[in-house]
């Protein structure tokens, strides 16, 4: 006859080893839920998460000639965004040019220019901005409208803008 | 019928008894005053908002061609369009009003001490949920105005420190207000908030069915008598009335002063002179008061500090036991709230 042992009465690690498998396996499964849900609600995440970025390209402005130290012209940007393009100096470097955003450095409302006060005014939360795009009153004194960056080539001004369009 | 009762019986084990004991909770006698209706007043304004949202669903279009057109369409031409919108539009203003009201009510007579702290800060979550909807709802009409008010709040969340940039970037589907951007806000609006809504409702009454109702004693309640009643029938009675008269009233705001049309957004045109919705006027106001970071950082902590209230005025009350401070500073909230709405409603900028 033959005796069969119960693996119960085995005491040589057999309770250490089960709990080692039985936590192991719970480590094991919740690791695999946790990896599981939480790649779909990375994936979840990324596809809320724009992936665009805002594609920047040089565009033509005007001849350099036709703008004379002091002048100032209005561009309007592909994505409609309204830029005071100003001719400061008189040489042909970018930096004898100035080109102004009219989106307030704020909040991101449209700032007008008000003629009779020399001034561009944010209608949002009452910001003033001088001539030259600078912040002097109300919450963004101290910032500036925003300036895009010009370059001069073969004597044509060109301006770097965002060509995404506003909805 | 009594086949139908027992076949019924049967499928759904739940006795007369039980479903008695569910409803007929004892409320204090002091529910008999109307202050303390407050809170099911946004209840019932919120399944008002949840028929009339669906209805007015039918025919709104989200995207920037056609939102416009389509918010028209339900005011100009649908059937009944304008009394629909009209309600909707009115219930949002008296919701928000309502759970403000209510609010005051919880805070100053103290109903958030212990026990009732985490449903204060469920309550308060709800507050913030009514706010952003009511904001998200706003933008939808794709009106200059709302246009403009949708753009300063996305440029708000942009200023909140270390995440400010990643949730502008999540909640208008882009770097700045673009074709994505529209769908956003009436899904947020439409679903997200509704349903979060929904949920933190039946955590807030759950929570107030398990502690009960704070009790309070006036001078002038019948004395020696039961203290409590019967929430059905009597208080849902109440409850009823307050309903009828919600109805009333709503149906005479929406066809005397019917929700109208402003003009249509204009990305590139700033107008001259703009304004949120009255329930954003003290941030607004705060807003030109401060430069920007300070007064982002400053209405946060006032939001953080509301919502850990029932801590620092039990920790307050600690300190110094007899002080009356929660009162004072609830006076002096409610004083600069009043003050600041007030100040932004008189003037054109």
């Amino acid at each position: 006859m033959v005796e069969v042992q119960s693996t119960e009465s085995v005491p040589a690690d057999g309770p250490g080893r089960r709990r080692f498998l039985a936590t192991a396996s719970t480590l094991a499964m919740a690791g695999g839920l946790a990896a599981g849900y939480g790649s779909c609600a990375a994936m979840g995440g990324r596809f809320l998460y724009p992936a665009r970025p805002v594609t920047m390209a040089w565009q033509f402005v005007i001849a350099v000639d036709r703008l004379r130290p002091g002048e100032s012209v209005s561009y309007r940007a592909p994505n409609g965004e309204r830029i005071a393009v100003a001719r400061q100096g008189s040489g042909e470097a970018p930096e004898d040019f100035v080109a102004l955003g009219s989106t307030c450095p704020h909040l991101g409302c449209q700032v007008h220019w008000e003629a009779q006060n020399d001034r561009f005014f944010c209608p949002c939360h009452n910001g003033v901005f001088t001539a030259a795009g600078l912040g002097v009153e109300g919450p963004p004194a101290g910032m500036s409208l925003p300036r895009f960056r010009l370059k001069v080539e073969a004597g044509l001004l060109y301006i770097e803008v965002a060509m995404e369009q506003l909805a | 019928m009594g086949s139908v009762s027992g076949w019924l019986g049967e499928r759904i084990p739940l006795r007369g008894a039980e479903l008695r004991e569910l409803t007929n909770e004892p409320v204090p006698y002091h529910l008999k005053r109307w202050w303390w209706c407050l809170g099911g007043t946004p209840a019932y304004l919120f399944v008002v908002q949840i028929v009339t949202g669906i209805l007015l669903a039918f025919y709104y279009k989200a995207a920037p061609e056609t939102a416009y057109e389509s918010v028209r369409y339900i005011t100009e031409e649908a059937a009944f369009g304008w009394f629909i919108r009209s309600l909707h539009k009115w219930a949002a203003q008296l919701m928000i009003a309502a759970v403000v009201l209510h609010q005051m009510r919880v805070y100053f007579t103290g109903a958030y001490r212990k026990p009732r702290e985490i449903n204060w800060m469920v309550g308060m979550t709800l507050l913030v949920c009514t706010l952003l909807t009511g904001f998200t709802g706003y933008s939808l009409v794709y009106e200059q105005l709302s246009y403009w008010g949708a753009t300063v709040g996305a440029n708000i969340t942009d200023s909140v420190p270390l995440a400010g940039g990643f949730l502008k970037s999540l909640l208008l589907g882009g770097d700045g207000y673009n074709d994505h951007t529209l769908s956003r806000f009436y899904i947020l609006h439409a679903a997200v908030l509704p349903v979060s809504m929904l949920l933190l409702l039946m955590v807030h009454i759950t929570l107030i069915r398990l502690q009960g109702v704070t009790e309070f004693k006036f001078k002038d309640e019948p004395q020696g008598e039961s203290r409590t009643f019967s929430f059905f029938p009597d208080h849902f009675y109440t409850e009823l009335i307050i309903g009828l008269s919600l109805m009333i009233l709503l149906a005479f705001l929406a066809t005397v002063l019917p929700a109208t049309m402003g003009p249509k957004a204009d990305p590139l045109t700033t107008p001259e002179v703009i304004k949120p919705e009255w329930f954003f006027y003290v941030a607004f106001r705060w807003l030109k008061l401060f430069s920007e970071t300070a007064a982002i950082l400053s209405m946060g902590f006032v939001l953080f500090v509301m919502f850990l209230w029932p801590f620092v005025d039990g920790w307050i009350r600690r300190r110094w036991p007899a002080s009356e401070a929660s009162v004072w500073i609830g006076i002096g909230g409610v004083l600069a709230i009043i003050g600041l709405t007030v100040w932004e409603a008189a003037v054109a900028h």
